[in-house]
């Protein structure tokens, strides 16, 4: 197979500024329109930090929902534009970054190193240890487990047992402009559905720390993209054209 | 060397036109920077495609990525075999791996020759 021209140089990327919205708890569809709508909107580099109201459970763009249908709970089950594994939200800090695709590494396996050195980073500030999955030699790309905690593999945060306590993925544009949507899971207390996964709770007592974790994740986080971080809310524009992405039933 | 007998996209796609009907995959350096492929979704054969507009979707270990269409039509062929054998298109993604077959009826205005492609990409890449 043809051999990639190398290359010198990247477009700049444009972005100065990291909005960083601290957004009120949401419906679990309402939170995934709002990480499309902030890729596909031509919208500045934002990284919104949000919770969910009622309790989600997200699968993977490639995931069958009916999977799902057994787990116990009252929870609504959404589709995520990005790919891995089902994720129940629970008690969690999660994280939605979109930004110019030149921001970060263009190689995909570096683009997560970044990211989750930046938060490994903040977790170490507040007492919690983690260490970077190296590789995983000889597994199947194909994922075996459809929980994505259920498996670490290259480039996530395990804790000292080795057990996942971040769970992220991406989804990639390239039209009209290349544009990256990465969010993520930390995992404050492991949920009650789906794999026994590491938490915060399980090194340091989350409810107090959870405040300068959270300032510490966007700081680093907006260090590692090169950009200065600027305390946001979405305008009402952003929020109509997610809540127009909802089915009418969720709207 | 890309083969000299097809068009690009600078967001990595390329078509192969012969008697009106377009071969449309991927290059080589989209399927080097995804990584592990996983999973594959095509459209189904008689749906239109159009230019410049998301036609399929592909996940590789860790993101999901659009393929986007070079060309405008109806979609007359779809490589069935590809999505549970997506090691052929990491190995010859410009011709076991090649994706759909449209009828044209349009083509983007931003297709370069195999040439300027390889020129983007010295500009472009990382």
């Amino acid at each position: 197979m043809p051999t990639p021209t190398p290359s010198t140089s990247r477009p700049p990327a444009t972005e100065k500024l990291l909005r960083v919205v601290l957004d009120p708890p949401r419906s679990p569809a309402l939170n995934m329109a709002l990480d499309s709508a902030l890729l596909e909107g031509g919208h500045p580099a934002t990284l919104r930090i949000y919770s969910w109201s009622p309790y989600g459970l997200s699968i993977g763009r490639f995931q069958d929902p009916e999977t799902f249908r057994a787990v116990p709970g009252r929870h609504q089950i959404v589709q995520r534009v990005t790919g891995g594994g089902a994720i129940y939200h629970a008690e969690e800090i999660t994280f939605a970054l979109t930004v110019d695709a030149a921001r970060l590494p263009a190689s995909i396996p570096d683009s997560y190193n970044v990211l989750h050195d930046a938060i490994a980073e903040a977790l170490s500030a507040v007492g919690v240890q983690t260490t970077r999955v190296c590789c995983s030699p000889g597994s199947s790309p194909r994922p075996t487990e459809p929980w994505c905690f259920a498996d670490p593999g290259p480039s996530d945060l395990v804790d000292p047992s080795g057990k996942k306590i971040l769970g992220s993925a991406q989804r990639r544009i390239r039209r009209p402009q290349e544009r990256i949507l990465h969010h993520g899971s930390l995992v404050l207390h492991s949920p009650p559905q789906g794999p026994r996964c590491a938490a915060v709770a399980d090194q340091v007592d989350p409810a107090s720390a959870r405040p300068t974790l959270t300032e510490g994740m966007v700081t680093a986080m907006a260090s590692a993209l090169g950009l200065a971080p600027t305390p946001a809310q979405l305008d009402p524009s952003e929020l109509a054209a997610a809540q127009g992405r909802l089915e009418p039933a969720a709207r | 060397m890309r083969p000299n007998d097809r068009k690009f996209l600078k967001s990595h796609e390329w078509a192969k036109t012969e008697d009106g009907t377009a071969t449309v995959g991927i290059s080589d350096y989209a399927v080097s920077h995804l990584s592990d492929l996983v999973f594959l979704d095509l459209p189904a054969v008689g749906s239109e495609v159009t230019a410049g507009e998301s036609f399929g979707e592909i996940e590789s270990v860790k993101a999901v990525s659009d393929i986007y269409s070079p060309v405008s039509g109806e979609v007359v062929a779809i490589n069935e075999d590809l999505p549970d054998n997506l090691d052929s298109l990491a190995s010859d993604c410009f011709d076991a791996g090649w994706m759909i077959k449209v009828k044209i009826t349009g083509e983007s205005d931003e297709l370069m020759d195999a040439d300027a492609y390889a020129k983007h990409l010295e500009t472009a890449g990382d």
